[in-house]
């Protein structure tokens, strides 16, 4: 190839991505329904395919499996609203009370008392804090608003989501043969060899996911069941535990996002509660609302889960390092936000089984 | 009404002529029309060229071919041995069903031909959306395995 072919191929190269990057945007949305109905595919597709084997039909199948799922997240999501209404009546009377505003007073003043002086001075003054509670309780009805706001246009993604997943599930090996049909003789059994990798790669990093997921969800209800042995007060254990569960599914930063609703509704419960305020971990460390036992409990539950259970389920699946790990997750949220964190090492377990193939190909071309 | 007859009551013969080169090749032997077609939905029908290489020698295996239509010539690329000429119906590669080893030999078609690949993949995935199907054609597949076993022990022990 000349110089000037060069050139024009990397100017074509840089336009197509120019492009790209610009009309991205408004095709976001829809792609981002379609990698998760790709998911959602790749996780039932197994089950599904089970199915098929035995009443011979796999719209049965899929109709089995779908309406299994959908009729469990509706029993889970109605049970958790109804149970977190309650929470939340219970916490507004609790703090429609006309003594709040002491109460809060002397919460303020017992925590000056309770903390190491230098920490102190960061305690705001107790008007401040009925302001900041204020703030507080109006900043949750502006975003369960807005969440009501944003239901229409995510029960019409939901819906297309799980019509692409109905169309994929029923046509996924139709549609993997079209695919085959494109690649060049030359390379079909090479091209073969890549599509079951990828296949292979994202099921098994979907399986180990979820596996971990289920066991932290566990181990959360199991560590929460147990500090409400010793006297935490926390409601609503199982849905905390599987939201611990969900959120573990966003690396590194799941963790944190888990601990938040325990911390939540420990310090809801226990707002009046003079011995959770007075609480001391270990009898050393002050803990009030039982807050350090909170998330003390998650990183032994993360530390279980990293040392034990994620290298037994997921093991070397994606085989990224951990510095790469952390730049794709990088990448992934500037990109398209926890959405973009959740794909990033998927996608990147791809990228790398198209690489180690690129790379085989360009090595063994007199071969194929 | 001519299709709403062809589906209803339909001839039980074969007219598909995929159907019908996949019921003569011994690894899918003793199996219903049914099977045959799950078989055939998995399967990737190709075109190639006259000269056009199907696999080479060392290449990667993946799976068998089955000849719909021209002539493919199975040769060693070193010596220019020619092992076997097949024709329509014939099959070739049937081992890289089962194991991961390259090619031992070039397959190269004579003329236009049209061939049925039948890979490693699809036979993972038919054991997996029909393991009854699946098994069988894993037992056919180890007796067309043990009568070649049984024919190379028998080259080997004949007096020379």
């Amino acid at each position: 190839m000349n110089p000037v072919q060069k050139i024009y191929r990397l100017l074509l190269f840089v336009i197509a991505i120019t492009i790209g990057w610009t009309i991205l945007p408004f095709f976001a949305p829809l792609i981002i329904m379609l990698i998760l109905s790709f998911l959602f595919t790749t996780i039932f597709l197994q089950a599904v395919d089970y199915i098929e084997g035995y009443t011979k039909s796999r719209a049965l199948g899929v109709i089995i499996i779908l309406s299994l799922s959908i009729t469990l997240s509706i029993l889970f999501i109605g049970s958790f609203f109804s149970n977190l209404g309650l929470q939340i009546k219970t916490f507004t009377s609790k703090i429609q009370k006309d003594n709040f505003a002491i109460d809060l007073e002397n919460l303020s003043e017992k925590i000056k008392d309770f903390l190491p002086e230098f920490f102190s001075n960061w305690v705001p003054e107790s008007d401040k804090i009925i302001l900041i509670a204020k703030n507080f309780m109006i900043n949750i009805f502006q975003n369960v608003l807005a969440l009501l706001g944003s239901a229409g246009s995510l029960v019409f993604i939901s819906f297309m989501i799980l019509i692409f997943t109905i169309i994929l599930l029923i046509e996924y090996h139709d549609f993997k043969r079209s695919l085959v049909k494109f690649i060049p003789n030359r390379y079909l059994e090479i091209g073969l060899r890549t599509i079951y990798n990828i296949e292979q790669q994202i099921s098994k990093y979907l399986r180990g996911q979820i596996l971990a997921a289920s066991s932290v969800a566990i181990l959360s209800i199991i560590g929460l069941f147990i500090l409400n042995e010793i006297g935490a007060n926390i409601t609503l254990i199982v849905f905390i535990g599987v939201i611990a569960g969900l959120a573990n599914l966003i690396p590194m930063v799941g963790p944190f996002i888990g601990m938040i609703p325990a911390i939540l509704i420990a310090i809801m419960n226990n707002i009046e509660n003079e011995p959770a305020l007075t609480h001391y971990l270990f009898n050393i460390i002050p803990s009030p609302f039982y807050i350090f036992d909170i998330i003390l409990m998650f990183i032994i539950v993360q530390q279980i889960d990293n040392n034990f259970i994620t290298p037994l389920v997921i093991g070397e699946s994606v085989g990224l390092h951990p510095m790469v790990v952390m730049i794709v997750l990088l990448i992934g949220g500037t990109l398209i936000g926890p959405l973009g964190m959740l794909f990033a090492i998927p996608a990147a377990g791809v990228l790398k089984v198209l690489l180690s193939e690129i790379i085989f190909i360009s090595k063994n071309s007199h071969l194929l | 009404m001519e299709a709403l007859y062809k589906n209803f009551f339909r001839n039980k013969n074969n007219s598909d002529p995929i159907l019908k080169a996949l019921e003569k090749v011994p690894i899918f032997e003793n199996l219903s029309n049914n099977e045959l077609k799950n078989i055939a939905q998995l399967t990737h029908e190709r075109e190639y060229k006259s000269s056009e290489y199907v696999f080479k020698k060392h290449a990667p295996a993946e799976g068998m071919y089955v000849i719909l239509e021209g002539n493919v010539e199975i040769k060693d690329p070193e010596s220019g041995k020619i092992f076997a000429k097949l024709h329509s119906g014939d099959f070739f590669g049937e081992l890289a069903l089962l194991d991961e080893e390259p090619r031992s030999a070039t397959a190269i078609c004579n003329s236009p031909s049209r061939l049925i690949g039948f890979f490693r993949t699809d036979l993972l995935t038919l054991i997996k959306r029909y393991p009854e199907l699946g098994n069988k054609i894993l037992l056919n597949l180890s007796r067309v395995l043990g009568e070649r076993l049984r024919e190379a022990n028998k080259k080997l022990t004949k007096p020379k």
